[in-house]
């Protein structure tokens, strides 16, 4: 149960209370994915008033307030359009006017398709204290240690990324039971992210080449089974829509 | 802690708790149009607009909300007309969801509104694909969105300062039977990239009208709904926006086993927590067997339930009542409460429920048989029905086709919640105001588990917020009663969503197994059905439903020639418990389980037979002029006697599905089939026909009075239920029509069982029907006593001067009209009769059963596109042609057929619940549990055959359940006519299909 809230002004005095030791003290964005009905008492430092919610484009970085909701992302102008399909796969239109950038990706379990998309645009996190910059994928290996005490501010995007983004699911708004997501840069880097299982979304390949990636993505979910789709399913599944994700940046 | 919260331009300045959210203190406030539905974000119906933007207030503290401008329903508008003060009256947005049949039972309305509103204010002229996503997020179980689609475009337009063209209110246009179908257009083939929005919407259905339907004033046209001025209000209407004061709250706590005997409990320290008033177990409660099952009596059923045991059968079901002052204490009480349980081995598998040494679920003393029902052996009931001769049907056959389907539990999903007030009113009489579709049942079946005489109790049904069957069981009542007994306050009891799924009731699972005999022409010789249905751990619904399986889909089909008169038909069921929730009543109630397999059977059989699909069903098919064989048979355990189907516009509703859909250039054209450019995708078409009944005859009955009010308006007073579907709407139409005055002279009350006469309730497809043929005697007793006053009113005027007889006179336009021309006003007869002479209350009361039960017919049709490579199927258009008899209102007819088909479709593609190894649901939140949204729909498409019904005053059959039946097996044999494999079980998920390609594949490469 939330026993504590709290709506600071500054960043310093948000970290002063994300850092107490009793109770937890957790960020709070819109506020979605929050369980209100937590067993432990806990406490929520709401980030509305930290001046988060500001989306900039520097050069081909796009720079997303933590506090940015979903429904301001899609409605940025340069946005790569498989991007925004994701977001909407991710949140229908009341959640995405609620829910945040930041608290979406930190929540984001394997079946979220705005965090595999993200993933593999190589999402870059900022968090404080300690001005320091992770990805999104190193974020989520150990999202345990990264969160407590800190407090996501910013998510940066390169807008240079070319994003294909497909999935499986029972019905076109149903959770994915399998989702891609496919990034390409002018480079040549390629980055293809899994999603519809696990605890959180797969990274599959980060490298250069389309070779070998129907096959990658096929054994990252060669044990993807769980109570919704069998692993020989999702892996079949998974190579054919990394290769349909490839075909569709291609053309 | 303080906050400040500015709610429609009004500032409030109150404590909340850290956790409050906003949809509670919004409630709090007395702003009821925010409803509770999930409590996780994700069903919408809490939406508020904050800084103008729609949010679900369920999923925001209220102290979160402080600092901005908050906005709910109540600041968009109000009625028109209150008196002397001028109003603004509705915004257009609730004037087009109003007029457009968008609201149905209105949980979710002031969401989608709201939702609109922001989408209008920032898009005055959004596309369709627009509106649908702006109603993304508020989930609607009962219109199928293509109505509140449709009611915001209209709204936009209003706004836009357009001309709104009225919706087709016009007369009927008369249409000789049969007709031929109209040509189809040059339609395009749009390729459609999965999840984008193509729906193209039309209010009101196409209406195919026989020259034996008589025209009307008010039956037939598509009045707005009677509720729906309040609804769009968000007005406090439902069970949980009564306001009591010294309210107390209830929580229950449920079992983590599936199967246990509880050893010990003790509730010393939950009792011992300031702020709880009651803790209840088994031991402080009476042990009163009974059925919870919503249904006439005698109850068809056993008698295995009740309201605590020291026993638990299911994960989820009851172990202890609690009452708190707050819901956040009675939680921390159900904490606090200690059980000892000794687990016992569960049966978690139907098919293993009768095996000799299985675990007994029943093994209480108390327990009454119905009919063969046998708790040693875990069997509810079990069924036998020989029509005919199937063996000799099958040793005259050329061809024996058999086949094995199963069907999952699925859930009703209704939004609003389970709900329940209970309190003593001042002559300690107990009332209960409850979401249900049974108040009379509620009533009866209560009495004694809760020690009371009938008389001692009161039943209210408000604005109930969906029901589709859940709500035909007294499921909840008996906890919030027992509380106020316990306390003697009043108590609410509000069922969470997670314990909506693992603790209501839901449709029953079955696995059947189909034997049919086929002559070489595609004649049927004989048809077998072998159903296993698993009613988990009590029997409420266990006999009817699966009864019902057999009653409607082993009888659409007859057979032909010799056959068609003396048909060969067997109907076998065992209806098991398990260790699983109870399934229950759910729209279709067992008919959508027959369907499945049934019209896949048939679908393999014609193919093979290298048989029309169409007309190899046609061929078989039940005709009018013939008796429903089931009627000679079968009829719940009560004495069957024989019904001959007097009409039946099946071939009609084929021939216009038919050309709806584009059949004729679609089935068998393998250039329609390929998606050009898309090679891995294959499109298919498939149809089902479906039956079902009309009530159930010698037993359903229902009441209604009418009393006539100094102004010549009437109030007309039923038991029927309306829960969402528009029943008090056709009610009032035909009490209209018979009364010759506008739908807004009848203010119809439903129901409440001190003033309202009985009815049986809102089940098996009745109301419009049963109830309304009660209406018509009532409202016709009524008409009499005006005709006889006014003969002799303008009798005495005339002096003398020809004799006007009652019969004569003509009840039209709100006045009675003689045969010379003269007239006299309704009120000028009211007030005659009220108290100038003679005086007397006009009033009527009648009530009405049926000696038969006509079945409404479809066709039903399902246009897919199928990814081989990896089994996802996408559903593109559904089409439905119904013969439900004469429409009464096309609005809400329609808005029936829509709704029904889009939970159709869940149950084809997407709706399942399933259970782990320790019977702990998979489902425990609409999340999990996916029901289609706005922006995700097919296409959708109804047309009426209408019929004239003879035995109904006005020609009516039944609307309701219908759309429930064939949407299913259409797309299951549209994905057979896409890719050529077949899925037996539904839903038809990704993985099946591509197993089963899989498996064809193999096949070819062996071949």
């Amino acid at each position: 149960m939330i026993v504590e809230y709290h709506r600071p002004r500054t960043l310093a005095e948000a970290i002063e209370l994300l850092q107490r030791k009793q109770p937890r003290t957790y960020p709070l964005g819109g506020g979605t994915a929050i369980n209100f009905k937590t067993e432990e008492p806990i406490a929520v430092v709401d980030v509305q008033a930290l001046g988060l919610d500001t989306l900039e484009q520097q050069g081909q970085l796009l720079q997303i307030g933590a506090a940015v909701t979903l429904q301001q992302l899609i409605e940025f102008p340069g946005l790569p359009s498989a991007l925004g399909d994701a977001v909407r796969h991710q949140a229908t239109y009341n959640l995405r006017h609620q829910a945040t950038v930041a608290g979406t990706l930190a929540s984001a379990d394997g079946r979220s398709p705005f965090g595999v998309a993200m993933l593999a645009l190589d999402a870059q996190l900022k968090l404080i204290p300690g001005e320091r910059t992770v990805s999104y994928g190193d974020f989520l290996a150990l999202r345990e240690e990264f969160l407590p005490g800190h407090l996501i501010t910013m998510v940066t995007l390169s807008l240079q990324a070319k994003l294909s983004y497909e999935y499986v699911a029972r019905s076109p708004a149903d959770l994915p039971i399998v989702c891609a997501a496919l990034a390409r840069w002018p480079s040549g880097r390629l980055r293809l992210a899994l999603g519809g299982w696990g605890k959180t979304p797969t990274l599959v390949l980060d490298g250069q080449g389309q070779e070998g990636l129907r096959l990658a993505a096929q054994s990252a979910f060669s044990n993807a089974a769980d109570e919704w789709a069998s692993a020989e399913y999702r892996s079949h599944v998974a190579g054919v829509l990394a290769q349909r994700c490839w075909q569709d940046l291609g053309e | 802690m303080e906050i400040s919260l500015l709610i429609n331009h009004q500032k409030h300045t109150l404590k909340v708790s850290p956790h409050e959210t906003l949809l509670n203190v919004l409630r709090r406030l007395g702003y009821y149009g925010a409803k509770f539905g999930c409590d996780t974000g994700e069903c919408g119906v809490c939406t508020v607009l904050v800084d103008g933007k729609p949010m679900n207030s369920c999923r925001i503290l209220a102290a979160q909300a402080e600092g901005h401008v908050l906005e709910t329903i109540e600041a968009l508008g109000e009625h028109p007309e209150r008196g002397w003060k001028q109003t603004e009256g509705l915004h257009p947005l609730q004037q087009a969801f109003i007029e457009s049949g968008a609201i149905q039972c209105g949980y979710c309305t002031p969401a989608q509104i709201l939702a609109a509103y922001h989408l209008l204010e920032h898009n005055p002229n959004p596309t369709e694909a627009g509106v649908r996503d702006a109603l993304s997020g508020v989930l609607c179980r009962c219109t199928g969105y293509l109505k509140p689609v449709e009611a915001v475009l209209r709204a936009s337009a209003m706004l836009r300062g357009e001309a709104v063209p009225p919706l087709a209110f016009g007369d009927r246009e008369l249409i000789s039977l049969p007709l031929a179908p109209e040509p189809p257009g040059e339609e395009e083939v749009p390729d459609f990239p999965s999840g984008e929005v193509r729906t193209k919407t039309r209010i009101l259905p196409k209406v195919i009208f026989s020259p034996q339907v008589p025209s009307h004033l008010r039956v037939g046209k598509p009045e707005k709904k009677v509720d729906a001025i309040k609804l769009a209000q968000g007005k406090p209407a439902f069970t949980a926006d009564f306001e009591m004061r010294g309210l107390l709250y209830a929580k229950v706590l449920r079992s983590p086993y599936a199967h246990a005997r509880i050893k010990r409990i003790d509730t010393s320290r939950a009792k011992a927590l300031p702020g709880v008033a009651a803790v209840l177990t088994w031991q402080d409660l009476p042990r009163v067997v009974y059925c919870t099952g919503g249904q006439s009596d005698p109850i068809p059923g056993p008698l295995d339930t009740f309201s605590l045991d020291n026993k638990v059968r299911f994960v989820g079901d009851r172990v202890a009542f609690v009452a708190a002052e707050t819901p956040e204490i009675a939680e921390e009480a159900l904490k606090l409460i200690e059980v000892e349980y000794e687990p016992l081995p569960a049966v978690l598998d139907p098919g293993e429920a009768m095996a000799p040494g299985a675990p007994c679920i029943h093994d209480e003393p108390e327990y009454v048989n119905f009919g063969e029902s046998d708790p040693t052996r875990n069997i509810a009931a079990r069924i036998r029905v020989d029509i005919g001769d199937v063996e000799k049907g099958f040793a005259e056959a050329d061809y024996i086709f058999e086949g094995d389907y199963e069907v999952p539990k699925v859930h009703q999903a209704y939004l609003e919640p389970h709900v329940v007030l209970t309190y003593w009113d001042e002559d300690d009489r107990l009332v209960i105001r409850t979401s249900t579709q049974v108040p009379f049942h509620v009533r009866r079946i209560l009495a004694p588990v809760l020690g009371l005489p009938v008389k001692r109790i009161r039943v209210i049904k408000p604005r109930i917020g969906g029901g589709f069957g859940g709500k035909q069981e007294v499921l909840i009542e008996d906890v919030a009663a027992h509380l106020t007994i316990a306390t003697g306050r009043p108590v609410l009891y509000e069922m969470t969503r997670e314990e909506e799924f693992i603790a209501a009731r839901s449709r029953h699972p079955m696995r059947l197994h189909l034997k049919t005999g086929v002559k070489k022409d595609g004649t049927i010789t004989a048809n077998a059905m072998y159903v296993l249905s698993d009613t988990g751990a009590y029997g409420s619904h266990a006999q009817t439903v699966a009864g019902n399986t057999g009653h409607k889909s082993m009888a659409i089909y007859v057979g032909d020639g010799e056959y068609r008169k003396n048909p060969n038909i067997r109907f076998y069921a065992d209806i098991v418990y398990t260790n699983r929730p109870p399934a229950g009543a759910y729209r279709g109630y067992g008919a959508p389980q027959g369907f499945w397999a049934v019209e896949r059977h048939m679908e393999k059989i014609a193919r093979a037979l290298n048989l029309d699909p169409l007309e190899f069903r046609l061929k078989n098919a039940l005709r009018a002029g013939e008796i429903q064989p089931f009627s000679i048979a079968w009829s719940e355990g009560r004495e069957p006697r024989p019904e001959i189907i007097h009409t039946c516009g099946l071939e009609e509703c084929v021939r216009q599905g038919k050309a709806a859909i584009g059949w004729d250039q679609k089935y068998g054209n393998p250039e329609w089939h390929r998606v050009p450019g898309k090679p891995h995708l294959r499109r298919g078409i498939g149809a089902a026909l479906v039956m079902h009944g009309t009530a159930i005859p010698f037993l359903d009955m229902g009441g209604a009075s009418i009393k006539m009010n100094d102004d010549g308006s009437f109030n007309l007073l039923v038991g029927a239920t309306d829960l969402g579907t528009g029943s008090d709407t056709v009610l009032a139409q035909m009490a209209a029509e018979v009364l010759g005055v506008e739908l807004e002279d009848i203010i119809v009350y439903s129901s409440d069982t001190d003033f309202t006469p009985f009815d049986k309730g809102a089940y098996a497809s009745s109301t419009t029907y049963i109830s309304g043929a009660a209406v018509v005697k009532a409202a016709q007793q009524v008409a009499e006593r005006i005709r006889i006053r006014a003969a002799r009113m303008l009798n005495q005027q005339a002096d003398g001067k020809g004799e006007i007889s009652p019969d004569s006179l003509v009840l039209r336009e709100g006045r009675v009209f003689a045969p010379d021309g003269r007239s006299l006003t309704l009120r000028e007869i009211a007030l005659n009769a009220l108290h100038h002479e003679d005086q007397e209350q006009i009033m009527g009361v009648a009530s009405y059963y049926s000696p038969v039960s006509p079945p409404p017919f479809a066709a039903q049709f399902a246009e897919v596109t199928v990814d081989t490579e990896t089994g996802q199927v996408t559903v593109d258009k559904l089409v439905m042609a119904v013969d439900s008899g004469v429409i009464v209102n096309p609005l809400t007819a329609s808005g029936q057929v829509e709704g029904g088909m889009t939970q159709a479709l869940g149950y084809a593609v997407c709706e399942e619940m399933r259970y782990d190894a320790q019977g702990r649901a998979r489902e425990r939140d609409l999340r999990n549990y996916h029901i289609f949204q706005a922006h995700e729909m097919p296409e959708l498409e109804t047309i009426f055959v209408e019929t004239f019904e003879p035995s109904h005053p006005f020609g009516v059959k039944a609307v309701a359940e219908i759309p429930m039946d064939g949407v299913a097996p259409a797309v299951g044999n549209a994905v057979l006519d896409a890719c050529g494999v077949n899925i037996d079980s539904n839903p038809i998920t990704p993985e099946k299909v591509w197993r089963a390609l899989q498996a064809q594949t193999q096949r070819r490469q062996n071949e």
